[in-house]
């Protein structure tokens, strides 16, 4: 269980995060939705311990992530997959997979291969393993970034607009693979501007406006008339995605 | 009468003064890449007071003439601490301080331009700082420092004839020498010249043959 409890965070005179309450249970899909700005990456973000609170507390399976200690531990339980691939260029796809595994979680290097490969051929770069980043295109780099944290065989997977820096075809790849991941119950925050795709695998959407969590609905319901698109902000906003 | 005739001896008196500047090069490299790598990761780690510390004598080593640094030790040393050094001693402390001054520099900047993002991406996954240093930020800085590292060597590597002046027997002392004798000092300082160029070259060469293997992983070829 993923629980944030009035969670603020503030660079220099913005408020970026308001107050915000969530809580993801395994075996959800929620979607985090909200216009650039609103904080949706701050709160991956702040989940996954790359940004300090101001206020409030976060804790992935009860392990609060303000506190160093702790934050190891929570760090095992989630895997972040992130909007520019933040790969490691000087690394095979291969070893930008096991990296972690035999580091983090100690695994013996040639069990974490074998998985690292299984992965990699599971998202069909089977023949690309050993190819550095730099040799890859953008939507095989956005796989190998979800087989990195894949391999940490994580309870929590953490998207943060993964396919905002790729064309629509490599979206569709990238896509597809996050359904089938969500078929299998993997539990995913999936930060997002795809919003008929969260409409599909979300079981939850939530919306962020400046800060604050004004909506956090079923998807049914986010979607019904009488549901979210009853708030006119929200209203607008997918009215304005859907043309793009 | 005084000899001024080549003999062969004054090869071996040569190739003995290039061994010392040589073997003091390559002492005073490895001591210098240590401790400049070394302040290097105190500052990474932002040790608090160290780190300033570090930086303040790295600015004094890097910012005032190595001779005079020469003459401070080989003088200063005896005369404030009452240790008494060598010629060879001095020489070693003062070429190790500069040659890590700069190394500091170089490794410095090497790791601030590893991206953070690769950076973030690691500690997200729970590697802890050190991890991070050693498998994402090392390999990279080490690529990244490889060019400017060869051409600071290749320069103290001439600056190790300074040395001569307080008496170690270098290759630019045995020039000296061996000009005072035989009165030709364009063919001694010519040879002396060919034979600093020629090591010059061959730490270029090292360097160049290192970086093409630590940058292998770049698609990027040159035009």
């Amino acid at each position: 269980m993923i629980k944030a409890q009035s969670v603020r965070k503030v660079f220099g005179s913005v408020t970026v995060l308001d107050g915000v309450d969530l809580t993801v249970a395994p075996g959800e899909v929620v979607s985090i939705l909200g216009s650039s700005g609103s904080g949706k990456s701050t709160l991956i973000r702040c989940i996954n311990g790359l940004e300090r609170l101001d206020g409030g507390s976060i804790t992935v399976d009860d392990f609060d992530v303000s506190k160093p200690r702790e934050l190891a531990e929570a760090r095992k339980r989630s895997g972040t997959v992130f909007q520019m691939f933040n790969l490691y260029p000087h690394m095979t796809a291969l070893q930008n997979v096991t990296l972690a595994p035999v580091e983090v979680l100690k695994r013996p290097k040639a069990e974490a291969e074998a998985e690292g490969r299984a992965l990699l051929a599971s998202v069909g770069l089977a023949d690309r393993a050993d190819a550095f980043p730099s040799q890859l295109s953008g939507g095989q780099r956005q796989r190998v970034g979800i087989c990195r944290a894949l391999a940490m065989k994580p309870r929590y997977l953490l998207l943060d607009e993964v396919t905002s820096a790729l064309d629509p075809e490599m979206t569709a790849d990238v896509l597809d693979i996050l359904a089938k991941l969500a078929k299998e119950g993997t539990t995913m925050v999936f930060v997002t501007h795809e919003i008929e795709f969260a409409r599909t695998i979300s079981s939850r959407v939530v919306f962020l406006e400046k800060g604050r969590l004004v909506v956090d609905l079923p998807t049914e319901q986010f979607f019904a008339a009488d549901g979210g698109l009853a708030n006119p902000r929200i209203a607008q906003f997918l009215s304005k995605m859907r043309k793009d | 009468m005084r000899y001024t005739e080549f003999t062969p001896f004054d090869i071996v008196l040569l190739a003995q003064g290039l061994g010392v500047s040589v073997g003091l090069f390559l002492a005073t490299t490895v001591i210098g890449l240590l401790i400049g790598t070394l302040w290097a990761v105190v500052r990474f780690y932002r040790v608090p007071v160290l780190a300033q510390v570090i930086t303040f004598v790295a600015e004094l080593l890097k910012n005032s003439p190595v001779l005079v640094q020469l003459f401070l030790v080989f003088f200063g040393f005896p005369a404030f601490f009452h240790i008494n050094l060598g010629p060879v001693e001095a020489a070693v402390i003062t070429l190790s301080g500069n040659t890590a001054a700069f190394v500091y520099v170089i490794a410095v900047s090497a790791i601030e331009s590893i991206g953070r993002d690769q950076i973030e991406a690691a500690r997200a996954f729970g590697l802890t700082k050190w991890q991070v240093l050693r498998h994402i930020i090392a390999p990279q800085a080490m690529a990244f420092a490889i060019g400017p590292l060869t051409g600071l060597l290749v320069n103290q590597l001439q600056v190790t004839s300074l040395i001569s002046v307080i008496g170690v027997m270098d290759l630019t002392k045995i020039g000296n020498i061996l000009n005072l004798r035989t009165l030709k000092p364009f063919i001694v300082w010519a040879v002396v010249g060919v034979l600093y160029y020629l090591a010059a070259k061959l730490i270029a060469f090292a360097g160049a043959t290192l970086e093409r293997r630590l940058r292998a992983h770049t698609a990027w070829k040159g035009l």
